[in-house]
């Protein structure tokens, strides 16, 4: 069984749920510091991050530029909102595929589950438009056998 | 009206979550002079399927990395305590 859960939360909402086996410290870390950052935000295998820059601080810059070493690739940009470490995060986000995708504003809490984390995330879902965008980008090349494996395996 | 007969709301307000539905493109509504007849658009609904599916799949990738992140973690912190 997964130890991710994904709900949509009416038709404006996704709230994702996932445990670590780790502190919130050590959560909220692996989401803020960009060395860290760029080690395992990487998506789909295949891809790489080869610029990562996350300023962890209120209005500080985010963003992230992703490879899949065919010559693909795409990039997000953000600002972080709040900070409250480490149960906290509101930042905003946008892809550029290359056109612009609306801001969806994230919030992620991070809390203490026996000697590890539940970390929570609730994001906007994007509307119609945007989301066929995403999945006739570059998000979706070299995913189509993963669906695929997903499909069997659902 | 059809539509609203079922539910203790009023013709307006159903109106309203319509318009909502037909926005976020899971419903098709044509017009047939004072009616507004709507169908379920598969499509708009498959492509939320899909997009989930996606982004399910990205954040199980991506979450599978960070565990092996965070258990990378652990001797440093422990280093620093010394």
């Amino acid at each position: 069984m997964s130890k991710l859960t994904l709900k949509t939360e009416g038709d404006r909402y996704v709230v994702v749920t996932r445990r670590f086996a780790a502190p919130p410290e050590a959560v909220y870390r692996a989401h803020t510091d960009p060395k860290l950052v760029q080690k395992w935000m990487l998506g789909p295998e295949g891809w790489t991050m080869p610029v990562c820059i996350c300023e962890a601080k209120p209005k500080g810059k985010i963003r992230y530029e992703w490879a899949n070493g065919k010559g693909g690739g795409f990039y997000l940009t953000g600002e972080f909102i709040e900070l409250e470490p480490p149960r906290r995060i509101v930042h905003v986000e946008r892809m550029h595929l290359p056109a612009v995708t609306p801001d969806n504003q994230v919030e992620t809490t991070f809390a203490p589950d026996g000697t590890g984390t539940m970390m929570t995330m609730r994001m906007t879902l994007p509307n119609l438009e945007t989301r066929t965008r995403m999945l006739s980008s570059g998000m979706e090349q070299g995913m189509e056998a993963s669906y695929a494996r997903l499909e069997r395996a659902i | 009206m059809e539509l609203a007969e079922p539910f203790d709301m009023s013709q307006p307000a159903i109106s309203k979550h319509l318009g909502v539905l037909e926005r976020a493109g899971l419903i098709v509504r044509r017009v047939e002079g004072t009616k507004r007849p709507c169908r379920l658009a598969k499509e708009g609904v498959e492509v939320i399927d899909q997009w989930l599916a996606m982004l399910r799949k990205a954040l199980a990738s991506n979450y599978d990395r960070l565990d092996t992140v965070l258990a990378d973690m652990k001797p440093q912190k422990s280093r620093r305590k010394r």
